[in-house]
């Protein structure tokens, strides 16, 4: 007899940070650096999503790590949330 | 050339200081009041410095508020601390970064300024102001 296993996946949250006029780009590509430690690469391509696009996600997973990458950006000054994704 | 630099990063890792009285000032003004609209809940910034983390929740984590509070004022307070000072250490230097980004969206923020029109159309002394947070940021941006 097959036994059916359900597997429950939790659906990640994203942190996305929204554009302003004001912040400087390379300010946001070191804010980047400095809290996730991405590429330089990586940092810009996710500044020039923000900045293109009005926001972009900049890190998905547990809920409360996404709340802290969250408080981290808000304390360096970007404006950040969190969302649950769909 | 480093003639123009505002902040030079130096080889043994600290951060050079170049601001004229001029400059200091207005580096005490913005630090000032960071740390002045973390504890007023009637200062203009202060809603800028509480927005929420998760717009779609009623109420935010408290312990998650709390964090956000303490650190954005101790940023601002080691900034203040440090403003006479020729050298920044990595840290001195990441808390003038984040006190002076932090200042200048809650400038625009409490003065409506959120689109590139309205900046650009904002008043002179008032656009002279940001502007000078961004040299700042800029400057700063390439040593930290």
């Amino acid at each position: 007899m097959a036994t059916e296993t359900m597997v429950a996946i939790e659906r990640p949250w994203s942190v996305v940070v929204w554009d302003d006029p004001v912040t400087p780009m390379s300010v946001v590509v070191v804010i980047f650096k400095k809290i996730f430690g991405y590429s330089n690469n990586k940092c810009t391509q996710l500044m020039l999503t923000v900045h293109h696009e009005g926001r972009a996600i900049v890190w998905s997973g547990q809920r409360e790590r996404a709340e802290s990458y969250c408080v981290k950006l808000q304390v360096a000054g970007l404006q950040s949330t969190i969302e649950h994704d769909q | 050339m480093a003639g123009n630099k505002l902040f030079i990063r130096r080889r043994d890792g600290r951060i050079e200081v170049r601001l004229n009285d001029a400059g200091r000032a207005v580096a005490r003004e913005a630090f000032g009041h960071v740390v002045a609209a973390e504890r007023d809940p009637d200062h203009e910034w202060h809603a800028s410095l509480n927005a929420p983390i998760d717009p779609a929740s009623d109420d935010d984590d408290v312990v998650s508020k709390l964090h956000r509070q303490n650190e954005i004022s101790t940023n601002a307070e080691l900034a203040v601390m440090t403003l006479g000072e020729e050298f920044l250490n990595g840290a001195e230097a990441w808390a003038w970064l984040s006190t002076f980004q932090i200042a200048l969206r809650s400038t625009a923020i409490a003065n409506g300024l959120m689109t590139e029109e309205k900046l650009e159309t904002c008043q002179p002394e008032l656009l002279g102001y940001i502007r000078t947070l961004q040299q700042f940021l800029f400057a700063l941006a390439e040593c930290v």
